[in-house]
């Protein structure tokens, strides 16, 4: 097959101002059809990433391409983008049906055509027949809706979302995440998707880009993000992790073998002797018997523990180390009984500093 | 535990008395010259004798205040409406751009509500002169504009926040162009505002005598003509006229009460 070109193409952008870094220069490109999701904390530079590709920033270094030409120069009128802003920014002064309708004025659609959109764009996001409502009228979730709804009405090659469930509660944030992918499906439309919580990433993207001080730190699938993190940052960042200090002893047919407090483990991956390393290994995988050849960490005290429904979260202390753990429902823990933890070589990750 | 407000204490009584008191020094100058536009006699002094409605019939006939009083309304609603104009495309400038200069050009643009009618009316004198602009209305009316622009800048400017400029980017991301986003988004979205601000200037410039009268001559606005009748010694007429004078500031003043609140109720449902 041969190389498509792709949809979005960032080369070498940068944002400063004055001395402060923003953004760091950043390379990024992302596939028509694909839903990416920017993730990181506050002063990550997602937000800035986000703005230099609808045009609302201007790099100070670097190019922007959509659909292989260069958007680097032009107003965000000329760009074929749409945001979704986080304070929704619906125009107070107008109808539901005219707030959706505005881009499609701005392009000079007839009136009657314009209408029939703005109803049909109103019935996607379910709310069909609101569209004589006036923007006070409507609940938080309705509004992020017409948002979404005006900006997807001008048919817009990226679709951008900047924290756009950042306002609603938590039973709402979830329903709209699986909308939000419902609709990218149906349009089979690009969205690129700012947000600092990365439960949200994990359910929505194709794609998580995870930013750190302005640079990317790991970039994947939710899976591939979550389970073989690439950075420490990302595997303390992404849910929990058990976080084990070490340093490689050397490596044997692509297996590293660490000395750590926790013993001496082997690890799917090749370092080179003597580099100092954290292991990670998230608590769903710390087996309590030696099953498929896991290897044995020792005996750890349970401290305390949560029922969580589906397990326990178990709090416990393996060599003066803390470690987090999940035990089925079905064996309740018992404060002060001793644990026999395993982890396999191929479920722990080795990381560098 | 015992209710706390159900407790009379003596200083509520004082303070009550002196409220009482403080309300009767601002309102009794208004209340009387009101009292007495109803005297049925030839002066305005106690004591009463009326009521009657002849004062304002004659007010009402006297072609000298009614001309005075259409001028005032001319050179008020013109006047406004330039300051209102050119407050919003100052505020909007200034909110919205990235310059350098923005703080010092917003503390010289509101720099003219320091300084007194008199001066400003004097200086606007020399300038006329100067120029060789005659005293007449729009002497006056441009005089109105000169204090009422600062008030309406910051009027507007104090509206235009970072929400509001997230709404214009909205409207600029689906495609408008700048007027458009100035015409069909800002302009719309603030006409509370705006309309607030039109009607705090028309109601300086009403009440406004000491710019009206340098730089007027045969045409005069209603505080000039009112003044001019004052020297001829007290009348109830003038007491007729005063209080519609007075009764039309009280109704816009309501006005932009009613505006402004209505205003806060959207931005509160907002």
């Amino acid at each position: 097959m041969a190389e498509a070109t792709p949809r979005v193409s960032l080369k070498g952008i940068a944002k400063s101002y004055g001395e402060t870094i923003a953004l760091a220069e950043t390379n990024l490109e992302i596939a028509a059809g694909e839903y990416v999701v920017l993730l990181g904390p506050s002063g990550s530079g997602k937000t800035t990433l986000l703005s230099i590709l609808g045009g609302f920033v201007e790099p100070s270094g670097g190019r922007v391409w959509i659909d292989g030409s260069d958007v680097t120069d032009l107003p965000p009128a000329r760009r074929p983008t749409a945001t979704v802003f986080q304070d929704y920014a619906l125009f107070p002064h107008m109808s539901v049906s005219a707030n959706v309708a505005f881009g499609l004025a701005m392009r000079r659609l007839a009136r009657a055509q314009r209408l029939r959109k703005a109803e049909e764009m109103l019935a996607l996001v379910g709310l069909k027949g609101f569209g004589e409502r006036g923007v006070h009228q409507l609940s938080g979730g309705q509004r992020q809706r017409v948002a979404l709804a005006r900006a997807i009405a001008v048919d817009p090659a990226v679709l951008l979302l900047d924290e756009p469930l950042g306002a609603l509660d938590l039973g709402l944030r979830r329903q709209m995440q699986e909308e939000l992918v419902r609709l990218q499906r149906q349009l089979n439309a690009t969205f690129v998707h700012v947000t600092h919580d990365q439960e949200e990433a994990m359910s929505i993207a194709d794609r998580v880009v995870v930013m750190k001080d302005g640079r990317i730190e790991d970039m994947g699938s939710p899976s591939r993000v979550y389970l073989k993190p690439a950075s420490l940052f990302t595997a303390r960042f992404m849910g929990e992790n058990n976080l084990i200090e070490g340093q490689v002893i050397g490596s044997v047919n692509g297996q590293a073998a660490v000395d750590t407090v926790l013993g001496r483990l082997l690890v799917d991956q090749p370092a080179a002797a003597g580099e100092k390393v954290h292991l990670a290994l998230r608590p769903e995988q710390l087996r309590f018997s030696a099953e498929l050849g896991a290897q044995a960490l020792g005996d750890a005290e349970i401290i305390e523990f949560s029922f969580q429904g589906t397990h326990f979260r178990v709090h416990c202390r393996l060599a003066g180390r803390e470690l987090m753990a999940r035990v089925p429902a079905e064996g309740p823990p018992m404060a002060g009984e001793m644990l026999p933890l395993y982890a396999r070589a191929g479920d722990l990750v080795l990381l560098r500093q | 535990m015992r209710a706390q407000a159900k407790v009379i204490r003596w200083t509520d009584g004082v303070a009550l008395l002196y409220f009482a008191l403080a309300l009767l020094f601002i309102f009794l100058p208004v209340g009387s010259l009101i009292l007495f536009a109803f005297q049925d006699g030839l002066a305005p002094v106690p004591p009463f004798k009326g009521p009657t409605l002849q004062w304002f019939d004659k007010v009402l006939h006297n072609r000298r205040l009614m001309e005075a009083l259409w001028n005032s309304v001319l050179v008020g609603g013109v006047s406004s409406l330039v300051a209102t104009f050119l407050g919003f495309l100052a505020a909007f400038s200034l909110a919205r751009r990235d310059w350098r200069f923005a703080r010092g050009a917003q503390l010289l643009l509101m720099a003219p509500i320091t300084v007194s009618y008199l001066i400003i009316g004097m200086g606007l004198q020399i300038t006329f002169n100067m120029m060789g602009v005659d005293r007449s209305l729009l002497a006056v009316g441009i005089g109105h504009v000169v204090i009422n622009l600062p008030l309406c800048f910051a009027i507007v400017y104090s509206q235009l926040g970072e929400h509001q400029a997230n709404i214009e980017r909205a409207a600029r991301d689906l495609g408008a162009k700048e007027w458009q986003v100035v015409a069909l988004i800002t302009a719309p979205m603030l006409w509370p505002t705006l309309l607030a601000a039109y009607f705090i200037a028309f109601t300086l410039s009403w009440d406004e005598f000491v710019i009206a009268f340098l730089l007027s001559r045969f045409d005069v606005t209603l505080p000039v003509v009112i003044w001019g009748l004052l020297r001829s010694g007290l009348s109830p007429e003038l007491n007729a006229a005063g209080t519609l004078v007075f009764a039309i500031s009280v109704a816009i003043v309501l006005a932009v009460e009613l505006l402004l609140w209505r205003g806060r109720k959207a931005v509160a449902n907002g």
